[in-house]
């Protein structure tokens, strides 16, 4: 049984945000919210490196559990989704995120978070999958159509890998023994194995 | 509350009986709630499987082997196609390699019942993927795109968070919301209410004015709504969900909502009375001693130690709710407005603060209902008429009724 998962290979990461952008794209995902960004870090000095983030789909997604309303909820590939029509937009779930991946528009002027939206790996929502209600709100479902995200099926340098975590892990472990050199998959320790340490 | 010239604690057989069979019922809820914290589901479970319905012209049911094994099949060759170009193409060296498996229609997704074994193997690894991991640290960078936090690659913390909400505060929440019930309700069932010991004079003082009892009621009133919605968000999950996920939906909506609509008069109420009644609410030596002996409520008789307008028990009472409401008003706002003046750390925090303080908040308040109700003849009227029997004046305030009627000092000590 395949568990995706996320990797970005920093060494190949050229911060070209063409990720965040076909996403936003792709999803038609509303203003003031982004469910893949790019990170850049020590920027401008050597050793520089970028990496693409959004929601990494957890092991034991801290998200779900502390949802109060059950709007989270996460499938057999691992891909954890939510539903918006229980959100209530409390934010815990921001809190609990390692990566921040949950996004909130604001709601009125006082500040007030709407409801959440957040990476949904291209698997949609709750509704019918690939109907257009589904789209309405959590936008294109590319994995009930044997599809991965679009945002590593774009990547130019084929930095960022979606998909089974073995096969990712395989290519990724072929590419660093070419080249000789990797920094290793980032932030796979906190969302994938939470279990011993950290 | 009524009026019968009760003078012994256990005469009120009513209200012990009472007491007992709350005291049970809440024993059980909290074995329930002990069992809850050992029973192990704790953690993330998926509640949905993918499957492939139809492939190569057979049909199959959502819930069949084949369907889910195909759809771990389609993803894992589709992957594939992100190995290097010399492997996949396009390339001078390759063209791109057919699809193995590709189903004929929209995957299906369906519930599931055994996801506990999923979260268990996903959580192992071998010596290839080890190799790969690097330690978890916060990591933060800068980011070309315009949103707040979108620097942000990792932080560790949020797992420790999740501890912190969904295991510390809710379980030790409940521990002492239940706990702090039974305890008082076992009270109620073996010692019966605090009678006025030498029953009713008949004749009443003044206790607090028509301003202190408005505010001390619109307080108490936001604080139970407050505690009603908050108590919705933190356990509406276990309540409510055997009424199905859209009644839980729209009771965490309602809650959000009303949470925030009682908050003002909570805040201008916690200010009021911090104006009116701190000065009388210093603490003194005095009150230990009434600490000592829990002011005398084990018995009927006394010993009553003496105490001015607000005795020690009451003084804890006032403290919790300045402070408590203080920290809980300040790191609600804070909650309120994201990233007006806060970060993403200091929102952790003061949610962590806001959950644990509320929590205890409300046990302690139990505590206080249940006092001036019906753990305690003649109290609840010094904050409903504004008026208390000066018998139970006598009791329970004495130097500040010998304060009231012109007389110096109180007795010898």
């Amino acid at each position: 049984m395949a568990r995706l998962k996320f990797l970005c290979d920093t060494d190949r990461c050229i911060e070209c945000n063409a990720c965040a952008t076909v996403c936003k794209n792709e999803h038609e995902v509303p203003w003031g919210m982004v469910r893949r960004r790019v990170v850049t870090i020590d920027d401008g000095q050597p050793g520089e490196k970028s990496v693409a983030i959004s929601c990494m789909h957890c092991t034991d997604a801290p998200c779900v559990a502390v949802c109060p309303v059950s709007t989270l909820y996460q499938t057999d590939i691992g891909v954890v989704l939510h539903n918006k029509d229980t959100c209530i937009g409390c934010g815990y779930c921001f809190y609990a995120c390692p990566f921040g991946a949950p996004q909130f528009p604001r709601a009125t002027l006082f500040g007030t978070r709407g409801t959440m939206d957040k990476c949904t790996y291209c698997a949609g929502g709750p509704e019918e999958n690939g109907s257009d209600a589904e789209f309405a709100k959590y936008g294109r479902n590319r994995i009930a159509e044997g599809k991965l995200p679009i945002c590593a099926e774009v990547c130019s340098t084929r930095a960022l890998l979606a998909g089974d975590g073995e096969v990712i892990a395989d290519i990724y472990r072929e590419r660093v023994v070419a080249r000789g050199f990797g920094s290793g998959a980032w932030g796979w320790k906190t969302a994938y194995y939470p279990e011993d340490g950290a | 509350m009524s009026d019968e010239v009760i003078v012994h604690g256990r005469d009120f057989v009513r209200y012990r009986i009472g007491g007992a069979i709350v005291a049970f019922l809440l024993a059980i809820a909290l074995v329930w709630q002990v069992y809850e914290i050992f029973d192990g589901d704790a953690r993330t479970v998926p509640e949905i499987r993918w499957g492939v319905t139809e492939y190569n012209g057979t049909q199959m049911g959502p819930q069949d082997a084949p369907s889910a094994l195909l759809t771990g099949q389609a993803l894992a060759d589709r992957t594939t196609f992100q190995a290097e170009r010399y492997a996949t193409g396009p390339s001078p060296d390759q063209q791109r390699p057919d699809y193995n498996v590709v189903p004929d229609t929209m995957m299906t997704t369906s519930p599931m019942a055994d996801g506990e074994k999923l979260t268990q193997s996903w959580s192992i690894y071998g010596d290839d993927t080890g190799a790969l991991l690097r330690p978890a640290q916060r990591t933060e960078g800068i980011s070309s795109l315009p949103y707040a936090n979108a620097a942000l690659f990792e932080r560790p913390f949020a797992r420790d968070w999740r501890l912190g909400v969904a295991d510390l505060a809710v379980h030790l929440g409940a521990m002492a919301i239940l706990g702090m019930g039974f305890l008082l309700a076992l009270i109620l069932a073996v010692r019966g209410r605090v009678p006025i010991a030498h029953g009713r004079s008949n004749r009443t003082v003044k206790r607090f004015n028509l301003f202190e009892r408005t505010v001390h009621w619109m307080t108490s009133i936001s604080f139970i709504a407050l505690a009603l919605t908050g108590l919705t968000i933190a356990y509406g999950k276990t309540l409510l969900m055997p009424f199905g996920e859209t009644v839980l939906g729209w009771a965490g909506w309602i809650s959000t909502w009303g949470h925030m609509m009682f908050f003002p008069s909570f805040a201008v109420g916690i200010l009021l009375m911090a104006v009116m009644w701190m000065g009388r609410n210093i603490p003194e030596w005095r009150d230990l001693k009434w600490l000592s002996v829990m002011g005398g409520m084990a018995t009927d008789g006394g010993p009553n130690p003496p105490a001015k307008k607000f005795n020690a028990g009451q003084k804890l009472i006032f403290w919790s709710a300045v402070l408590g409401g203080a920290l809980m008003v300040v790191s609600g706002v804070t909650l309120m407005f994201p990233y007006y003046w806060a970060s993403l750390g200091t929102m952790s925090w003061a949610m962590l603060v806001h959950a644990i303080i509320g929590l205890m908040l409300i046990a302690i308040f139990i505590g206080h209902i249940y006092i001036g109700t019906v753990g305690m003849q003649g109290a609840f009227w010094a904050m409903w008429g504004g008026r208390v029997d000066r018998n139970w004046a006598k009791e329970h305030h004495e130097i500040w009724l010998n304060e009231l009627e012109g007389r110096n000092g109180g007795p010898a000590e």
